[in-house]
Order: structure tokens, then C-alpha cells, then sequence
């Protein structure tokens, strides 16, 4: 199933629509949102996604974690 | 033979008793607004101008063929084109904007002048109505000059009737405000916090700086059409000193939820135009310098003066005048090519301006400037696409604009649900508003709701150029094309 998320890259200045399936890794997540915000933010290598106030394990799967269409998630810089 | 002060009131404070109808029928609340109070409680309401009909048309005249004048001697598309590229894309974005929301204000005004609860309230909103269409035919006049040399300049009429993300925005704030509201809300959100409090931003801090960059026209138009408003905004403050009286929590409601939404819109359309797009030799003060002293102070006063208290975001309100222009400016300029008007990138004179006016808050920018310069860099002048983004963005399911709430480190954005449907919205107060009147709100798609349920295209190309109405030729581009003097190549580092 496609999953449209709002997604929030740490140091941008605006919410972007990332769109990914729910069988990908959260880990994708990171890579989808940096790429979206190039122009603007250069990719961070160590990154973490927050959803809901929790960090997640970049090797779960997106269903696996309960994350749902239009939720927010966030990539941080993993000390951030 | 009498004297002006003597026959004035029968000439536009004339009320009479009803007997065909009761009062209530003839100004049912669902039409009139709420407090619906009988006619003895307004009747007492007045406000300072008093102008006759003849004194309007008059006055209107003389007003009219002054700026038919300037345009004769100013007005050609010659003239236009010797102003700084960036300037001209402040007047596009502004002459796109104002006209048909004038417009709307014309019917707004037309609605206070049938259905407003006192009949000098009616006849200054019928004089009000006629100043809006006046606002409505001067930039649709003065821009249409100017088409024929510069497609951008067809935004001024186009705008409205596209589906433009920057339209949508608007038309969801002039609807409700303008179109949708009785003469109550009418008169507290447009007369009392729009017209009395934001627009000096234009008619006065705008004016200035076209003043310094020579450009006599728009000058010439935004003093013109201050002079009705400052007469019309008198609607105001009368009807909400009445609304206060009966029902204050509602009158505070009204002035909390339009100042909000008309920070935002005066926030993109203003704030822009002062901080970016405004040489910077000719900036006479910071967008933040004119908020403090015509919004923050005046409305403060303003505010004290009736006995409302201050709106409950206040303090975020504060911070916001800080940073929210700058985080929707650094986000347009990189989807610029959804929009109608060009874009300047701040070079290093004008970033060190913007740090000493926003010490608090610029070093947030900064990096994201400092990133879009060295994109500009490595591509070289004309590769506009190397600094533009390609992936759809969110809007705020309240004021549509694009999620920039907060600071690059906390965007302020939250999920709600509401009927089983998932909204998100940009900060605490549009929050705030949508859970007063859900059912005013929810039904409205935002764009990506749009793309989402196939209505309008996921392709960003595809989107602007079918869905937004935009073409290569009329879209936002770069005003220098990357090719700025302080910009040198990477070899001469």
C-alpha cells in the first residue's frame, strides 16, 4: 500500500509530501526526505526518523511501526 | 438655508419604524450576524466621515483623474521596465493579489449596505462597496498596460481564477472574510483588523520604499485607494464596541481569528516585498520594523482602547513576525516556478541586513541560503532546475498556505482527526480556528487532498502547468538567472 506521510527534514524550512510504501524500511524514509529537500539542506549521515515522539529502528518496515497515511514523521540528525 | 451638520442625517441616518414586516424578518440574524440586537441598540451608531453623496462622487473624481495622470505620464510598459527586476516582481505579486479580492469586498460591503443593523453604517458600507470597485478597476487598469511586454502582468486578472497554490490560499481567505461573512464578522474582521490595523503595511510602510525606488505609480496607486480606506475602516470600530457590549467573548473570538489570518496573508504578500524584494538601498525599514510599529503598537492601542485583551497566541505571534515570512520566502524561491512572480536570492550584503534586522532568528536561514547559493554555483547561471524542488509539498488544511510554521529546528505543524478524516494544520492558532468551526473548514481540499484523490496531478510539471495554470513563459524564475555579480564561479574562489 502507497503511504503518503507529511515529512519534516531538520533544517528545512517547510513540510514536504513523501510518499512510500508500507513493506519499505522506515531507514527509506530518510533517504526520500533528504533527496526532497536537496536544494535546500545538504543530506546528514547519520539521520533518524521520529515518529510521534519516538525514534524508530531504521530496519523495521513502515507497517511494522503503526506509521499511517498523512501521519508526521520527522528526520533528525541521529544527536539532535 | 440650512446648514451641512443640520440636513445631514436625513440624507444617510434615516431609520423608521417597520410595518409591513417586524425587524427580525427584515434583518434576520442569519443574514445581519450575530448579536442580532433590535434597532434601538444601534441607534446611536456613527462614525467620523460623514461624507454626503455628492462630497463622495466628488472627492472620487478628483482622486481618479490624479492617478489617470501619473499613469499617463508614468504608466507604459517603458516606464515599467527601467525598474530593478526584483521590484517588479513585488508589484506582480501584489497586483495579482489585490484586485479581485477587492472585488470580493465589494460584495462584502454591498451585503453590510442591505443588510447592516443602522442605516449610516449602510450608507457608509454602500460607499465602501463603491470604493472597492474602484480598488478592483485601478490595478486591472494600470497592469493590463503592461501585459503585452511582460506576461506575468495577466496574473493581475488571471489570479483568482486559477487554481494556483497562492490562489487557493487566497480565495480561502477572501471567501470567508469577504464573500461568506454577515456585516458583523464583515465589519470586525475587514473594517476593524484588516483595513484599520494591516493595511498602513502597504498604504504607508509599501508606499515608502516605492517612493525610494522611484516607481511613482504604484506609489500613486496604494495612497489612492489609502484614503477610502481609512474613511470605510471607520465601520469598524463602532460595531464592535456594540457587539462587546452584548456578547464579548464572540467579539474577541472575531478579532483573534482575523488578526491570525490576516498576519499570515500580509506576512507573504508584504513581507516578501519588504525583506527580499525591495533593493536593498532603497529599504527604509525591515518588514518586522513595520509590524512593530504599525501593527504591534497601533493595534495594541487599538485593542486597550476598546477593552479587548489581546489575542491568546500572542507571544507566538511575536515570534512568528520574526521568522514565518522568511521560512514561506526560502520555501517559495525553490518551487518558484509554481508561482506567477520571480525570485532574488539574498547575496551577502543583503544576508548581512537580514542578520542584524532578525538577530534572533536568522542564523536559521542562513544556512539554507548559504546551500541555495552553492547549488547556484556548481550548476552555473540558467540552470534554474538545479536549485528547485520537484516533490509535492504540504499546506496547512486551515490557511492552505505551505507548512512553515516555527523554525527549521521545530516546524510547528500537527496532525488532527476530525470525522474520521486526517488533517494537519501549520501552527496552534490555525489549529485554534479550525476546531471552532469544524464544519466551516473540513470540507475544503487542500492541494495535495486534490492530488491525492486524483483531481489534480502528483507531476509537479504537470501540476503547474495544468492544474496551476502557469506556462515556461509566465512561471517564477531566478530575476538575475543565478547570474549575480557577487556570485563567482567556483574557479575564481
Amino acid at each position: 500500500m502507497l503511504v503518503p506521510l507529511y515529512g519534516f527534514l531538520h533544517g528545512d524550512s517547510l513540510g514536504l509530501i513523501v510518499l512510500v510504501h508500507d513493506h519499505q524500511l522506515v531507514g527509506d524514509i530518510i533517504g526520500c526526505l533528504q533527496q526532497a529537500a536537496l536544494p535546500r539542506v545538504a543530506p546528514h549521515r547519520h539521520a533518524v526518523v521520529v515518529h510521534r515522539g519516538v525514534r524508530l529502528d531504521p530496519n523495521r518496515s513502515i507497517a511494522e511501526v503503526g506509521i499511517e497515511p498523512l501521519d508526521r514523521v520527522d528526520v533528525v540528525p541521529e544527536g539532535a | 438655508m440650512l446648514k451641512r451638520d443640520e440636513w445631514m442625517d436625513l440624507a444617510r441616518k434615516l431609520d423608521w419604524e417597520l410595518s409591513y414586516v417586524d425587524e427580525a424578518a427584515a434583518f434576520p440574524e442569519v443574514v445581519s450576524g450575530h448579536p442580532w440586537l433590535a434597532n434601538a441598540a444601534w441607534v446611536e451608531w456613527d462614525e467620523p466621515y460623514r461624507t454626503s453623496y455628492v462630497e463622495y462622487v466628488t472627492n472620487q473624481n478628483q482622486k481618479d483623474a490624479a492617478v489617470y495622470a501619473v499613469r499617463d505620464a508614468i504608466g507604459k510598459a517603458e516606464d515599467f521596465a527601467r525598474h530593478d527586476r526584483a521590484w517588479a516582481s513585488a508589484v506582480k505579486l501584489h497586483t495579482a493579489t489585490l484586485p479581485l479580492a477587492e472585488f470580493a469586498a465589494v460584495i462584502g460591503n454591498l451585503r453590510a449596505a442591505r443588510f447592516g443593523r443602522d442605516s449610516a453604517w449602510r450608507t457608509t458600507a454602500a460607499f465602501g462597496a463603491l470604493d472597492e470597485l474602484r480598488h478592483t478597476q485601478i490595478p486591472l487598469l494600470l497592469m493590463h498596460e503592461l501585459v503585452g511586454s511582460d506576461l506575468q502582468h495577466d496574473w493581475a486578472h488571471k489570479f483568482m481564477h486559477t487554481n494556483d497554490w497562492v490562489a487557493i490560499a487566497a480565495r480561502h481567505f477572501s471567501d470567508e472574510l469577504l464573500l461568506a461573512s454577515d456585516p458583523i464578522e464583515l465589519a470586525i474582521g475587514t473594517n476593524f483588523v484588516f483595513e484599520t490595523g494591516f493595511t498602513n503595511l502597504q498604504f504607508v510602510g509599501l508606499a515608502s520604499m516605492a517612493h525610494q525606488v522611484g516607481d511613482r505609480m504604484f506609489e500613486k496607486m496604494v495612497q489612492s485607494i489609502q484614503t477610502d480606506e481609512a474613511r470605510h475602516a471607520q465601520i469598524g470600530r463602532p460595531v464592535l464596541e456594540r457587539v462587546l457590549a452584548h456578547d464579548r467573548a464572540y467579539a474577541q473570538y472575531l478579532v483573534d481569528k482575523w488578526f491570525w489570518r490576516s498576519w499570515q496573508f500580509f506576512a507573504v504578500v508584504t513581507g516578501f516585498a519588504m525583506d527580499y524584494l525591495t533593493p536593498l538601498g532603497d529599504r527604509t525599514a525591515s518588514f518586522k520594523e513595520f509590524m512593530d510599529e504599525w501593527i504591534v503598537d497601533q493595534f495594541q492601542r487599538s485593542l486597550d482602547e476598546v477593552g479587548l485583551a489581546r489575542p491568546w497566541y500572542w507571544d507566538q505571534f511575536r515570534s512568528a513576525t520574526e521568522i514565518y515570512h522568511h521560512m514561506v520566502y526560502a520555501s517559495a524561491y525553490t518551487y518558484r516556478a509554481t508561482v506567477w512572480f520571480d525570485f532574488a536570492v539574498p547575496g551577502p550584503d543583503e544576508r548581512a541586513w537580514l542578520r542584524e534586522k532578525y538577530p534572533r532568528t536568522w542564523h536559521h536561514l542562513d544556512p539554507i541560503w548559504e546551500r541555495i547559493t552553492e547549488r547556484w554555483r556548481e550548476a552555473g547561471p540558467k540552470v534554474e532546475w538545479y536549485t528547485h524542488g520537484v516533490t509535492p509539498v504540504g499546506f496547512c488544511d486551515l490557511c492552505q498556505l505551505v507548512l512553515c510554521g516555527g523554525t527549521p529546528t521545530h516546524n510547528t505543524a500537527q496532525t488532527v482527526t476530525h470525522d474520521g478524516r486526517k488533517y494537519i494544520l501549520c501552527s496552534d492558532p490555525c489549529r485554534w480556528i479550525f476546531e471552532r468551526e469544524p464544519a466551516r473548514y473540513a470540507g475544503h481540499k487542500d492541494v495535495v487532498k486534490r492530488i491525492l484523490g486524483g483531481e489534480a496531478p502528483a507531476n509537479l510539471i504537470e501540476l503547474v502547468q495544468s492544474y496551476f495554470d502557469l506556462t515556461r513563459a509566465d512561471w517564477g524564475k531566478d530575476v538575475a538567472g543565478g547570474a549575480y555579480p557577487w556570485l563567482k564561479p567556483k574557479e575564481q574562489l
